[in-house]
């Protein structure tokens, strides 16, 4: 394969120092979520118990409810934002994401099947299984609908009907539940939240949400390539196909892993790719990492905003990114009202 | 138009002193706990029907006397389809159904969720009269109180381990409610109402290791899973430095008041005396 040659961004060192913010942004509230919680935690304290391996109060609650929530905030929000730059450019639509185009939605009707039947309790592993197998489907059902060349209204229209349609069968599936709380608990499934997540969670989402984001960061170079035309890709000797089995299998990995454990949280995928986008002179290949670090900082900045707010019950992790995300979704209807028609 | 509103009114107290004199002979119930008085309370033959949920097992205490008799869900249709003379209902629950059934002038007796054992009497004394069954609510009264005296009696006061009830999704109980005294009746303290908490609120999973009480008191499980019944599955319980005595009240035994809050109380001095009995 050659390597596609790009005019290089403005500097090679701004890219860095985007990289390097960004890190530095996704730590700063990794520690932060951390530090707030609900119970009087002397977090110095506690953090050295855990250290010095102190079987205390504190280093309990750091380690077991703190950490699977930042941890989770962390990956979760890490490949929502990758997996929504990859669809953008491989689909070269403006709107595609996860939660949009219906992946997540799918992955919590999964989830939810696995869930309250009662095989999750047999084998926890079996709960990402369940999320993964129907983002897969939904994948391939959205790709032989739509395809890659459909117009921007297609896929969304394709999106909205395996949206509505994942919704219903998640409400079907918990109300059909013999036990009284699971009617309720439609909100977790398609608003997600991280409350209460144990490491238990976090060790069964990781594997496939780090298969999951090899895969979508594999794609990178055929994404540049893409973005000269299907064309040049092919005539650089780039199996598209094989792009198309990478983004499919990744996108189901990283996002049913993901909502299996923390449910489906809509938007970021959508608005990290496109602040970040001039930020690296619309590169594709660049904007991976650096989409994928925003995701990150921008769920856990959520997380963080749901543990402040005075609500009783806490608030579901989707209802602050929808706040901030369908404004902005608006803003890019408007800009491509010309488009679509 | 004097001789309408006249006739009105000795037509209507007329109604109401033949309801007096006369026990209403088809009542339905659109509440699980109003269910369950009546079927202590009334003569079978005054129950027009019950909720779906008082056959429930897990739910009602009386779920085998329920199946004989038919099942309603709540629905203002198939309430009227009874024609009943009195229509049980909860204060807070079915709110839209109970303003469309006194709309349509159909009796509703709504029953408070009793806070105290007096207010538990009361109720009782209230639906007894509205059954024309007396009696048996004095019976029944009569019954509570005397368990209360027992229990008072068996009660070790002078040592009284730290308890929470922690429910499904993190919810806990505190003072001013019935459990909080049914707490007190088995010899245990509600760490909930020492720290303050009114009634009924949730608690984060992190101020529950912190309390860390001596029992935590849960539900039963339920068969299959939901979100909010795992929530007492999580590590960090099992993890504690100091392990929490686990006692399970299955929920239908106090969810409504009753005589079978006492088999509660049981289970609840049974854990009280492991948890002093630890070193």
């Amino acid at each position: 394969m050659t390597d596609v040659t790009f005019a290089p961004p403005r500097t090679e060192i701004s890219y860095r120092a985007l990289l390097a913010g960004l890190s530095l942004a996704a730590l700063f509230a990794f520690l932060l979520s951390l530090a707030i919680g609900y119970g009087q935690l002397d977090f110095a304290a506690a953090l050295a118990d855990v250290l010095s391996g102190r079987d205390s109060l504190g280093a309990l609650v750091l380690l077991e409810i703190r950490l699977p929530r930042a941890l989770l905030g962390l990956f979760v929000g890490f490949a929502l934002g990758l997996a929504g730059a990859v669809m953008q450019a491989f689909l070269r639509n403006p709107l595609a994401e996860p939660g949009i185009i219906g992946i997540s939605g799918a992955a919590a009707f999964g989830a939810v099947l696995v869930f309250y039947s009662g095989l999750a309790a047999a084998s926890s592993l079996l709960l990402p299984v369940g999320g993964i197998a129907a983002a897969l489907v939904a994948g391939l059902l959205l790709f032989a609908v739509a395809g890659r060349n459909a117009s921007t209204a297609t896929l969304i229209l394709a999106g909205i009907a395996v949206n509505s349609l994942a919704g219903a069968l998640v409400s079907l599936a918990l109300n059909l539940s013999p036990n009284p709380f699971a009617a309720t608990e439609i909100m977790f499934w398609l608003m997600g939240s991280f409350a209460d997540r144990s490491l238990t969670h976090v060790a069964i989402a990781f594997p496939p949400i780090a298969a999951g984001c090899l895969a979508l960061f594999a794609t990178a170079r055929a994404l540049d390539a893409l973005a000269l035309g299907e064309d040049t890709a092919t005539s650089l000797g780039f199996d598209l196909r094989v792009t198309r089995i990478l983004l499919i299998s990744g996108v189901a990995l990283a996002v049913g892993g993901a909502v299996a454990v923390s449910g489906a949280i809509g938007f970021v995928g959508l608005v990290v790719p496109h602040i970040l986008r001039p930020l690296v002179a619309y590169r594709p290949s660049l904007l991976l990492p650096a989409s994928a670090l925003g995701g990150a900082v921008l769920t856990l900045a959520a997380d963080i905003a749901v543990r402040l707010l005075p609500t009783q019950p806490e608030l579901k992790l989707g209802v602050v990114t929808a706040i901030i995300g369908a404004p902005f979704l608006f803003s890019l209807v408007w800009r491509l009202r010309g488009d679509m028609r | 138009m004097l001789r309408f509103f006249l006739t009105v009114l000795l037509l209507s107290t007329a109604a109401a002193s033949a309801a007096a004199a006369a026990k209403p002979q088809r009542v339905v119930s659109i509440n699980l706990c109003a269910d369950q008085l009546l079927m202590r309370l009334a003569d079978p033959e005054q129950i027009a029907s019950l909720t779906y949920l008082a056959r429930d097992n897990s739910m009602s205490n009386l779920a085998e006397t329920a199946r004989d008799f038919q099942a309603n869900r709540g629905l203002a249709e198939e309430v009227m389809r009874y024609r009943p003379d009195l229509v049980l209902a909860g204060r807070y629950t079915k709110r839209v159904t109970v303003d469309l059934l006194k709309r349509i002038g159909v009796t509703v007796l709504e029953l408070d969720v009793p806070r105290t054992m007096e207010e538990v009497e009361a109720q009782i004394r209230l639906l007894g009269e509205a059954l024309g069954q007396e009696a048996r609510a004095e019976r029944l009264v009569g019954q509570i109180a005397a368990s209360m005296k027992a229990a008072a009696e068996e009660k070790n006061a002078s040592q009284r381990p730290t308890a929470i009830v922690y429910e499904p999704n993190g919810y806990t109980v505190g003072a001013g409610s019935l459990i909080d005294e049914l707490l007190a009746l088995a010899g245990l303290e509600n760490l909930a109402s020492e720290k303050g908490m009114q009634n009924y609120g949730r608690l984060p999973l992190e101020s529950l290791v912190a309390l860390s009480p001596d029992v935590l008191v849960v539900g039963t499980p339920r068969g299959l899973p939901s979100l909010a019944t795992e929530l007492v599955r999580h590590p960090v319980l099992s993890h504690m430095p100091r392990p929490m005595h686990i006692a399970a009240v299955p929920p239908r035994l106090w969810a409504c008041p009753g005589p079978d809050m006492f088999a509660a109380v049981d289970i609840l001095r049974q854990a009280a005396a492991e948890a002093r009995a630890r070193p």
